[in-house]
């Protein structure tokens, strides 16, 4: 019986420790909201490190404890953090709908706090204003805009002897040239099924929003259907772009990675992307120049639309330890000195006219096709669910490895449609 | 059979001619220690386990969606839909395929392989080290790896290329008829040698005198490993089977970092859908249905292979 006791005792002691350890835990963490810390969240990797920076030394005193990471390891963070009761002061949020941590769908629970009431609310474009307010009230501070458009890299096209094509028919032609010369038109990374959208957004701002502004009120209001509109049309093109050889072999089996290096190093021509890609390609490849176009879908060059969009910007937790730090930040990052910081390194345009930002000659076209009101929102920021926007991801690789067709795949689409919210 | 050294003392200090009862009797409470020795471990896992999980299991049957604390209860709703859901029977179809592919493959090879470094051969040593590396690196970094070698640019194709076989060049990851397979020696190249080691540990428990003896007996090589490697090996197949199979069903990170699940769903396995559904999709309550009909595939599969695989050990032994 003697050797009972100690086990016994220790067995407490272990519980004891065990239970204290937790409990201490949990006291650490409450104590992290003191008034001159922020916490925030983003998914601006690469360029939020230098707006804290600026932002900690316009505001001596203040820390930012920050965390960044990649979009679905972030949206899987964000809500597992809000719901938990956990969430950072301030986080990157997507515009609009459509996607796990877009505005709408983290505004309609109340995990935002209002932002109407901030200086710049009421200066933000009609256009961003639709994806940054979700009934009536702006909950995202959206700091910048992209593109998607044909990025082609300058020193390879004149290697190569040719020049961007303004048509389809000259597209095609264009496609057919740079394969004969053994460089392909365009990199694909198809294999990271977020890419595979991008050249179908291209051609669908064109096919679609070129006739029809109105295109999505009218699927709203249940007038419109993917299935038999001119989204058809585009995602035919984008076929018919394959099968011209207008992208490298096995699409599927290339990465987003693998596809910027082709781009990069001119083994091909240029990449279909978000303006995004050029400063990856810079990265990559210092003494090349990059710049992006249209990718024109008819053979009427005044009518090419560009799909230009807020990007992600940033929300204030509406449980906020630190809510007046919170709208520091946020406001930091609507002033032009924010702004242009971000904007500059993401190599994306302002979303407020007067920061006097001065544009990247690159991204020059994109910015004449702002001006000129040529551009639609990405077409999943106003989508219902964000089922639509998978299902079609999911699709494309389905069509591309001949396991789908593209009737199939509108008609899907238009079923997760009518899912509704 | 070693003793302890005080085993040793007692054994000397015995009055000749007693009966050895006294050292059964101190020895048995060291065997059988008090249950609630394991009560701590137990609580622990209680908590930490069986109550989270139990309280998860309550949400299967809502419309949560990860997010809104207001969600309605549904019933068996969600296990309903899996029916009519061809992107989860798809899923479930891959999983078991993947599943009973790589037990067989992995074991296959990794019997192969523990044979084969068990022999006197002199790299023996440097080989049994060299075969079990892949799996002490991580499954996400052995994935991304085979990511860019399986690439259509990447160090396979090249390969191929290089020694005159162009035409077996593929789009390993990027053709459905592929991806799957791509996968399944991906972690068949990992933990192949994770196999080995369990058997080669199982083989040279397998005493020389029994093989010297058979050898006398007249048994061929391929008779000695039937009949008396083979049967003793037993308890390292219950092992090796169980854990190729319960990773097999669960499989989630080399899958999503190889293929994502891609292309469009050729490769989703039931981990993939759950995790998709849930944090892409924010169907949270449909995600945790799926999650609790894989635990009881998992549980199923596990019991049934260990209770036929127990009772040939019994047989054997």
């Amino acid at each position: 019986m003697k050797t009972r006791k100690p086990a016994a005792l220790l067995a407490a002691v272990t519980a004891t420790a065990l239970l204290a350890a937790c409990g201490g835990g949990t006291k650490a963490g409450g104590s992290a909201g003191e008034s001159t810390t922020l916490t925030l969240a983003s998914i601006d990797q690469g360029s939020v490190e230098d707006v804290v920076k600026a932002f900690e030394k316009a505001n001596p005193g203040v820390t930012v404890r920050y965390t960044t990471s990649s979009a679905d390891q972030y949206q899987q963070q964000i809500r597992t953090q809000l719901s938990s009761g956990t969430a950072p002061d301030v986080m990157s949020v997507w515009p609009g709908n459509g996607n796990p941590g877009a505005t709408y769908v983290l505004a309609k629970p109340g995990y935002l706090r209002d932002l109407s009431d901030q200086p710049w609310a009421a200066k933000l474009p009609d256009a961003m204003k639709t994806v940054a307010q979700y009934e009536g009230k702006t909950y995202n501070a959206v700091f910048g805009q992209n593109g998607i458009g044909a990025v082609y890299h300058q020193q390879a096209m004149e290697k190569a002897g040719l020049t961007p094509p303004d048509t389809w028919t000259g597209l095609l032609e264009f496609c057919r040239a740079a394969k004969a010369k053994g460089t392909p038109a365009f990199a694909l990374g198809n294999q990271d099924n977020w890419v595979t959208q991008l050249v179908l957004y291209a051609l669908v701002a064109t096919t679609v929003y070129g006739d029809d502004r109105d295109f999505d009120k009218k699927m709203r209001a249940g007038q419109a259907t993917f299935a038999g509109s001119p989204w058809a049309t585009a995602l035919d093109k984008y076929l018919t772009m394959e099968k011209s050889g207008c992208f490298q072999k096995n699409p599927l089996g290339t990465t987003y990675e693998a596809s910027q290096q082709l781009a990069a190093t001119g083994r091909t021509l240029g990449i279909i992307q978000g303006n995004w890609v050029i400063a990856l390609l810079k990265q990559k490849n210092p003494k090349a120049t990059f710049t992006l176009k249209a990718l024109p879908a008819t053979d009427d060059p005044s009518g090419t639309i560009i799909p230009a969009a807020a990007g992600a910007g940033y929300a204030v937790n509406a449980k906020a330890k630190n809510e007046k730090l919170a709208l520091k930040f946020v406001n930091f990052v609507m002033s032009p000195q924010g702004m242009n910081l971000f904007v500059k390194k993401q190599g994306g345009l302002p979303s407020l006219a007067d920061t006097g930002y001065a544009v990247d000659p690159s991204l020059t076209e994109f910015s004449t096709f702002i001006k000129t009101d040529r551009t639609v929102p990405f077409m999943d920021q106003l989508w219902p669910n964000a089922k639509v926007q998978q299902t079609m991801l999911s699709g494309l690789q389905e069509i591309f490895s001949g396991q789908s067709t593209p009737d199939k795949l509108l008609k899907d689409m238009d079923a997760d449609y009518q899912a509704g919210s | 059979m070693t003793l302890a050294p005080h085993e040793h003392l007692e054994d000397h200090d015995r009055i000749p001619g007693t009966a050895p009862v006294d050292k059964a009797r101190t020895r048995r409470p060291r065997n059988t220690p008090p249950w609630w020795f394991a009560l701590p471990a137990l609580l622990l896992f209680g908590f930490v386990v069986l109550v989270p999980s139990a309280r998860g299991v309550y949400y299967a049957f809502t419309d949560w969606d990860g997010l809104d604390p207001h969600f309605s209860f549904v019933g068996l709703g969600n296990f309903a839909d899996m029916f009519s859901d061809a992107d989860a029977k798809q899923a479930i179809w891959h999983t078991l395929l993947i599943a009973v592919s790589i037990t067989v493959v992995q074991n296959a090879l990794g019997l192969a392989l523990a044979l084969g470094v068990n022999t006197a051969i002199k790299s023996r040593n440097v080989l049994r080290v060299f075969l079990f590396a892949p799996a002490v690196i991580t499954p996400i970094v052995t994935a991304y790896l085979w990511r860019n070698l399986l690439g259509p640019e990447g160090a396979v194709n090249s390969l191929l290329g290089a020694v005159g076989l162009d035409g077996w060049r593929q789009d390993w990851l990027g053709s459905p008829r592929l991806a799957l397979w791509a996968v399944v020696g991906v972690i068949v190249w990992q933990f192949a040698g994770y196999s080995m080691v369990i058997f080669l540990a199982g083989l040279q428990s397998v005493p020389k005198e029994i093989h010297e003896a058979a050898a006398m007996d007249g048994a061929g090589p391929a008779r000695r490993f039937w009949s008396v490697t083979r049967p003793l090996l037993a308890p390292a197949f219950t092992i090796n089977l169980m854990l190729s199979i319960i990773g097999g069903i669960k499989l989630f990170d080399q899958v999503y970092a190889l293929t994502g699940g891609g292309p469009g769903h050729a490769t989703d396995t039931i981990s993939t859908l759950i995790y998709k559904d849930a944090f892409t999709l924010g169907e949270f309550g449909y995600s945790i249905a799926l999650a609790v009909v894989l635990t009881i595939i998992v549980a199923v599969a596990s019991t049934g292979q260990y209770l036929v695989l127990a009772r040939n050990e019994r047989a054997a032994s």
